[in-house]
């Protein structure tokens, strides 16, 4: 069985362990009500983390993620409040703003050869600023915060398909789709080959830098759509939303298995993790703690999953020198003999 | 009487030194010695224990056995770079270890700085003035305040030998320290070098460069497949009595000399007056249908920047390049689909795609015909895998094996692979087996052999001389960028080819 496999088992038992140990402490956990409270909240994570592993098994970063999610709701909330647009041609459109950012990553990233954490950091506070800006206000200039009534929107976020939430349709739809991309397709391998090593990959012909730029679009894409998701359940939109949720994205991908260091991961790892780190934020609830120990909880699952992981490389060295040593050992005995 | 005088001036004494590294004796008994105020040159092919030797006497590796002194010390077994540096070995290597971010001064005192009395707060003006003191000594062209990021290479050298210096260091090592540098830092880099000297400092230089050698050593230690050939007194030394010394006279008469037998099929490729600006110059050359052409020359002379600007990596300046008969403008995307492959030097950097699985890698270059359209043909891509690792007998023969795990032999038959599945007219080989074992090196011979007998033209570049007369049809010599000389239709031996990359011409 191959490392990863193992790995994701580890995951499944202790996920299965952990709701367990919630259910035994309150079972009002395992009532549908909760667990589709609980896979929505996973979605609405996920979705962000899909696009965002992507970045990652190109080796980079997009820390701007939060950024388009407030602007992105910024945009819907306005034209939702000024015009009359029907919400089936603007909803589209709203990943326009999302792709449009992560254009401006991707290319500031290739084209300057600058570094993806500064670019999409800085690109982050300008979006959070501009939501800011772009909020809709009072006659005195506060922000007003919109209930959002029309009913085409709540469709997304508030309505379920048989007993699951939309948002965890399309997430599922979304992930499964994603990661038959990067497996089955020609930019799919592109992106680990950009990954893998940037050099070799443009000597074999990769196009590494409209590999590294399209990542970013899709990061982007991926944020809005959850910006929509997100502000439709919540039938509201702050110019707040979304920012900070870059621990809890960068969380999901981690622990799903996908390294900073690029050229490895898929998408399954990541749904794996955004379901994870929603089990354990809903624990934290159900079982009566403080929600102020989620950030702690999750900050402390990253370290021991990154612990983790260089660990089982270690140990995984360590046994192929053994079995090479074992086999070099006969080898020698053989000749001798 | 005179062994006793000898003794005292020996400053550097190496005794029958052995060491392996779980394999064959990379140092075999190996005798070598630095006298006091001397400059040693150290020489040898690739692969014939220079580095060990020099990772040896500092304490990077340690040896399985044999006796070392320094100035009069025992060095231990287990010896360290630390107790090197104690000693007073201070090394200079060919990856200048300096910090970027920090002056000349506090790269020089890193970890030595010093503090005012009774703190451990640094103080920077003694240390500035220090600093300045031992460059006035030596009259650098340098100033302790100096940031490192702003420094030319030769001056970051200069860094490198005060930083050894301050440490009192009694022997110098440099490690191909010219290689570059521009000719007036190299001259610069001599003057220095003899004021050492008769600081009474010893400098052991490791060079590939006759003309350098020469110039500068006062005695030459010649190694040769890890063992000793001889040790040259000044009047000795000769550029072509070296060279002879390093590739030996035995081996040369059979194994290593090759009649080259030029293919005079269609022209595949034609290069004219291709220039690089301060890589190349006016470099010229025609490659046969079938032929396998060598590009021989020491490092630096512009071998793999040529084959990078053919394969459209590199920009070119000047010149043209005519592939199959119509004038060709390289760039990577249009040399794959017109047929050429390029295998990288330096398997590690630019060739593997180590996180991914040998299926994949094959896959890479091979797109175009695995996803036409955009969907990748699974099936496709398996086979072509399975294929490639049948053709080059890659071991494991597990498609799903991830790259990086392989051996080195193994990762390079996987870049060959995933290039030898496609139709090929021209191959770039540059240094195809650094680092590999023999067998491996012989299946690689084989399949480069090969490709050729099937009309596939291949340009080879390499520093393995015996590689590079043994494979290749001609032989290309470049020097300083400039095509130096040709040999074709002769019997061509390592220490020809050797001897023109040092810029000795045979006379006719």
């Amino acid at each position: 069985m191959s490392s990863q496999a193992v790995r994701r088992l580890i995951l499944i038992g202790l996920m299965i362990a952990i709701a367990g140990l919630i259910t035994s402490i309150n079972p009002v956990f395992l009532t549908l009500g909760n667990l589709q409270k609980l896979f929505q909240e996973a979605a609405q994570v996920g979705i962000i983390a899909v696009g965002f592993t992507l970045v990652m098994i190109t080796a980079g970063i997009d820390m701007s993620i939060g950024g388009i999610v407030a602007i992105t709701a910024m945009v819907s909330i306005n034209i939702l409040s000024y015009t009359k647009i029907p919400v089936p041609v603007f909803v589209p459109l709203l990943l326009l703003v999302g792709a449009f950012v992560g254009f401006i990553n991707g290319y500031l990233i290739t084209k300057f050869k600058l570094p993806e954490f500064i670019v999409t950091l800085a690109v982050r506070s300008v979006l959070s600023g501009l939501a800011l800006v772009i909020a809709v206000k009072d006659s005195l200039g506060f922000v007003q915060n919109v209930y959002i009534q029309n009913d085409q929107y709540l469709w997304f976020g508030t309505q379920t398909f048989g007993s699951i939430y939309r948002t965890t349709i399309a997430f599922v739809i979304l992930g499964v789709a994603t990661q038959l991309f990067i497996k089955n397709t020609r930019a799919g391998t592109n992106i680990y080959a950009a990954g893998a090593n940037p050099v070799a990959a443009k000597l074999s012909g990769v196009n590494t830098e409209r590999t590294v730029l399209g990542v970013y679009v899709f990061s982007g894409i991926c944020a809005s759509m959850a910006a929509i998701f997100i502000s439709s359940r919540m039938m509201t939109a702050m110019p707040e939303l979304g920012i900070g949720s870059e621990m809890d994205v960068i969380a999901s991908v981690v622990i799903g298995g996908t390294p900073f260091t690029g050229g490895v991961g898929d998408i399954w790892g990541t749904m794996l993790g955004s379901l994870f780190l929603a089990l354990i934020k809903n624990g934290i609830l159900k079982t009566g703690i403080s929600p102020w120990y989620q950030p702690i909880a999750i900050g402390g699952i990253i370290v021991v999953t990154v612990i983790v992981d260089v660990w089982q490389k270690k140990a995984h060295e360590k046994l192929t020198a053994r079995a090479k040593l074992r086999k070099l050992d006969a080898e020698a005995r053989k000749s001798a003999a | 009487m005179t062994t006793q005088t000898n003794t005292n001036d020996d400053l550097l004494v190496c005794k029958q030194i052995v060491k392996s590294y779980n394999g064959p004796l990379v140092l075999d008994r190996v005798d070598f010695s630095v006298k006091r105020g001397e400059v040693h040159a150290l020489v040898g092919e690739n692969g014939a224990g220079k580095s060990t030797i020099i990772k040896v006497i500092t304490g990077a590796t340690n040896r399985n056995s044999g006796d070392m002194m320094f100035d009069g010390q025992v060095i231990p077994l287990n010896h360290s770079r630390n107790n090197a540096q104690d000693l007073g070995i201070g090394v200079i290597f060919q990856e200048l270890s300096l910090i970027p971010g920090m002056t000349v001064a506090q790269n020089i005192f890193l970890t030595k700085e010093p503090f005012f009395p009774g703190t451990r707060f640094i103080n920077h003006r003694l240390m500035n003035r220090n600093a300045q003191e031992l460059i006035d000594r030596y009259q650098f062209p340098l100033k302790a305040t100096d940031v490192i990021d702003k420094l030319s290479i030769a001056q970051r050298q200069l860094v490198e030998i005060l930083k050894a210096m301050s440490m009192n260091a009694k022997l110098m090592i440099m490690d191909e320290p010219t290689s570059s540098l521009t000719k007036t830092e190299v001259a610069m880099l001599f003057e220095i070098i003899r004021k050492l000297k008769s600081d009474g400092i010893s400098v052991l230089y490791i060079s590939h460069r006759m003309e350098e050698i020469y110039a500068l050593a006062d005695r030459v230690t010649v190694l040769r497949d890890g063992k000793l050939v001889a040790v040259l007194e000044k009047e000795q030394i000769s550029p072509a009595e070296i060279i002879r010394l390093m590739i030996g006279h035995k081996l040369e008469e059979n194994a290593l000399s090759h009649k080259l037998e030029p293919k005079d099929g269609e022209v595949v490729l034609e290069v004219k007056d291709l220039t690089s600006v301060g890589k190349f110059e006016k470099v010229s050359f025609k490659l046969h249908e079938g032929e396998i052409l060598g590009l021989g020359g020491l490092v630096g002379s512009g071998r793999t920047e040529v084959v990078r600007a053919i394969y459209g990596i590199d920009p070119i300046d000047e010149g043209s390049i005519t592939y199959l008969g119509k004038p060709y403008k390289p760039s990577v995307l249009r040399s794959i689909k017109s047929g050429i492959g390029f295998i990288p030097e330096e398997r590690r950097l630019q060739g593997i795609l180590a996180t991914l699985s040998i299926t994949h890698n094959i896959g890479i270059t091979n797109l175009d015909r695995l996803a036409p359209k955009f969907v990748l043909n699974l099936k496709k891509e398996g086979e072509f895998s399975r294929e490639g690792i049948k053709l080059v007998n890659v071991k494991p023969p597990v498609p799903e094996q991830l790259v990086g795990n392989l051996s080195g032999g193994n990762q390079q038959k996987v870049v060959l692979a995933k290039w030898l599945i496609r139709n090929l007219k021209l191959v770039i080989i540059d240094e195809p087996t650094v680092g590999i074992d023999i067998g491996a090196k012989d299946e690689i011979y084989t399949h480069i052999k090969n490709l050729a007998s099937q009309g596939v033209s291949i340009l080879l570049v390499s520093s393995d001389l015996p590689e590079l007369t043994r494979l290749s049809d001609r032989i290309i010599v470049l020097r300083k960028g400039r095509v130096f000389t040709e040999f074709k239709d002769c019997v061509v031996t390592s220490e020809k080819i050797l001897r023109a990359a040092s810029g000795i011409l045979e006379e006719a």
